[in-house]
């Protein structure tokens, strides 16, 4: 599919609205979510496409159509709300999801869940631990993906959390117990590199390999462990490249709140990334420029596309279009090539409402539409 | 050799607690009924301390939210800021903000300590940030320069140091990380010295232990073997047994031979191999053995499995059992 100068894209998962959590428990709405759901239905067109759903959501008879069902509302919801605000990529919020561990890691055997890891506070997460051998029980997200492509208007776009992420977030015992000797620093990055690539080989590249059948495209990595172990970098290009070894597709790789100057050159070993998908707005503030390790990568005479945070999706304070016009201005100058430039929210926008999220994608929509003009009529 | 164990942060919570605080943050429960789980906990992890011959106990520090807390929330000059991340984990605290020089609430900290441990303050270990790691993991907005704020929280360290040994607790653990993630120089790692030196004053004949880990120690050994500490701390997982500089140090070194990283239990004859060749680099006074960094990175049953190597490797050194 061709483009014009800064398409945009989806990056990750929106906020499950309210009449989509109740509807999933068979509970039945309460006001504000009939309210959210008849507002967002008059702004962006879901409900229509699937009266009967709509209608016992509705009228209160959220056992009639069964949480299924409701989870088909949400991801059609996801789906034009993300393309009513004019992207040219999209997903369906990840709709379906809750996170990006678990389930990846419960359609896989070789993995043992023994107990909670305080996060923070009073959150914890399930962390599993690898005992054997990685092996894939069937390809995930495939269902999901085959919807999307069914309903989608626009060019759908496959999010899936990678390789070393996934090995990250683990207990390495299996690969470690298999180095001689002491498990000291040496052998668990050894171990690491093993588990990393056995994971991509066994269950992420099947997967991939799945979801192409089913005509996905455009596939985006997400490794936001990345940045947590700099010197791991070639290790989550290992994974990346015995992930995707073979395969005919788009892949773009997200990362998100790392010092990427730290993980490149290294990082440009992965061989088929078409596009770095960064966050950058995050940290572009007064007196700090976010966009500057742009200027890096141009140096190392990389020639890929960058998929350009645009938008802060932790405050809720909405760019104005002409600040997303004036980053898009910035990046290009650092990479010396505006063509290679997609603009999207710098990470996934879940923890925003849907009224703060709606209102950064329309930013970012006007952003680059403004820059695009510029662009193309300089004289303008 | 002589060996103490111990351990060298906090202790994962159990899944009784887990649950608990969870129902408490969602209203299905009450602080009172929460408060009972804590103080049942409390008692295992000090039990389980004990049953494995540990030379002193810490109740866990299941009530910490993080190591800064207590202090964000009670010493003068804090407010507790954004979520950060932990070191290279998946894990989170809440970045303390200074906004003015800090002060000392005194009896604050005492306050929070697990109450298990004032009932026995002397086979107690009392776990505290270290000054250096503390400056460096806030957010400074005093004005003070860094070096200058090193100094002065040694100082409150060391005050807190003070009236803790008035009620008999005689062994303190500083945690240090930031000292080997990122090691100081110039007039940083002056300022740590003179932190070190004003807990040292406070000491009394105390134990202090300055325990590092998330890098490899061996760029920081000339700057820990300057610290007026009883014992420096390094983490196995992280610093390779042959790269600990040799010669005589005539202090204690700690080694973290249990590695919260990893679920997979350690092997006792292994661990011991590897502490009598740290021994033999060192010849240090005693070694003093326990995890690489708090076994919080891991659940309560893999972290309890895993603390059982320490009894079994101290009998491997001192027993010459295999």
């Amino acid at each position: 599919m061709t483009h014009g100068l800064f398409p945009t894209q989806e990056i990750g998962s929106l906020a499950k609205p309210r009449w989509q959590i109740l509807g999933q428990r068979s509970e039945v709405l309460d006001g504000p979510a009939k309210e959210e759901l008849r507002d967002w239905d008059a702004r962006v067109g879901f409900a229509k496409e699937a009266p009967a759903v709509r209608d016992a959501l509705l009228g209160g008879r959220p056992r009639e159509t069964g949480p299924e069902a409701v989870r088909d509302l949400g991801a059609l919801f996801g789906l034009r709300f993300l393309e009513t605000a004019g992207l040219d990529r999209v997903y369906d919020g990840e709709a379906r999801r809750i996170e990006m561990y678990e389930y990846p890691i419960r359609q896989m055997r070789g993995f043992r869940f023994g107990g909670h890891v305080r996060s923070f506070d009073n959150k914890y997460y399930l962390k599993a631990t690898v005992t054997d051998e990685v092996r894939l029980d069937h390809p995930y997200h495939v269902d999901e993906f085959d919807f999307v492509k069914a309903h989608a208007h626009a060019e759908p776009k496959l999010p899936l959390t990678g390789p070393y992420t996934l090995a990250d977030w683990s207990y390495n015992e299996y690969y470690l117990a298999r180095q001689p000797g002491w498990k000291g620093r040496s052998a668990r990055r050894a171990a690491q590199r093993e588990f990393v690539v056995d994971l991509a080989r066994r269950a992420i590249r099947p997967t991939l390999s799945a979801l192409i059948d089913h005509g996905c495209r455009v596939i985006q990595i997400d490794e936001p462990a990345a940045g947590t172990h700099p010197d791991e970098a070639s290790i989550v290009v290992d994974g990346f490249n015995a992930a995707t070894e073979g395969l005919d597709a788009e892949f773009t790789m997200h990362i998100c709140y790392s010092n990427y100057a730290d993980l490149l050159p290294t990082l440009l070993e992965a061989k088929r990334c078409r596009q770095w998908a960064w966050e950058f707005a995050n940290r572009d503030t007064a007196g700090h420029d976010g966009y500057a390790v742009l200027k890096t990568l141009a140096e190392y005479g990389d020639q890929r596309e960058v998929g350009l945070g645009a938008v802060d999706v932790h405050r809720d304070a909405v760019e104005s279009p002409e600040t997303v016009a004036d980053r898009i201005r910035r990046a290009a100058k650092y990479l010396g090539d505006p063509g290679r430039i997609w603009v999207n929210p710098d990470c996934g926008l879940r923890t925003r409402s849907l009224e703060v999220a709606r209102a950064k994608l329309e930013s970012v929509v006007k952003g680059a539409a403004i820059a695009r003009a510029d662009f193309e009529n300089p004289r303008r | 050799m002589i060996v103490r164990t111990g351990l060298t942060g906090a202790f994962p919570r159990s899944e009784a607690l887990v649950s608990a605080t969870r129902d408490l943050d969602r209203g299905r429960t009450t602080a009172e009924a929460v408060e009972e789980i804590y103080a049942r906990t409390e008692t295992e992890v000090v039990a389980l301390e004990r049953r494995l011959g540990l030379d002193e106990t810490t109740g866990g520090y299941l009530r910490w939210p993080d190591l800064f807390r207590p202090f964000a929330e009670t010493w003068e000059g804090f407010t507790v800021g954004p979520l950060t991340r932990w070191l290279e984990t998946n894990t989170f605290y809440r970045q303390p903000i200074l906004l003015a020089p800090p002060g000392r609430t005194p009896g604050a900290i005492a306050a929070r300590l697990p109450p298990a441990l004032l009932r026995s303050p002397g086979s107690s270990r009392v776990i505290l940030p270290g000054p250096y790691s503390f400056a460096l993991m806030l957010d400074n907005r005093s004005g003070e320069t860094e070096p200058a704020l090193i100094h002065r929280l040694g100082r409150l360290l060391g005050d807190e140091v003070r009236e803790l040994r008035g009620q008999g607790f005689a062994t303190f653990l500083f945690s240090e990380p930031q000292i080997v993630v990122r090691p100081p120089e110039g007039p940083r790692a002056e300022a740590v010295v003179a932190g070190f030196r004003a807990i040292e004053a406070a000491l009394d004949g105390g134990t202090s232990i300055v325990w590092t880990y998330g890098a490899d120690a061996r760029p920081a050994f000339p700057l820990l073997d300057r610290l007026p500490v009883s014992v420096v701390g390094v983490d196995l997982a992280e610093t390779e047994v042959d790269q600990i500089p040799a010669g005589p140090s005539g202090r204690g070194l700690g080694l973290g031979v249990v590695d919260p990283h990893t679920t997979l239990e350690e092997d006792p004859a292994e661990v011991a191999r590897v502490v009598r060749a740290a021994y033999a680099r060192r010849h240090p006074s005693a070694v003093f053995l326990g995890p690489g960094a708090p076994l919080d990175l891991l659940p309560w049953e893999p972290a309890t499995r895993k603390l059982h190597a320490l009894p079994a490797v101290r009998r491997a050194l001192t027993e010459g059992a295999p």
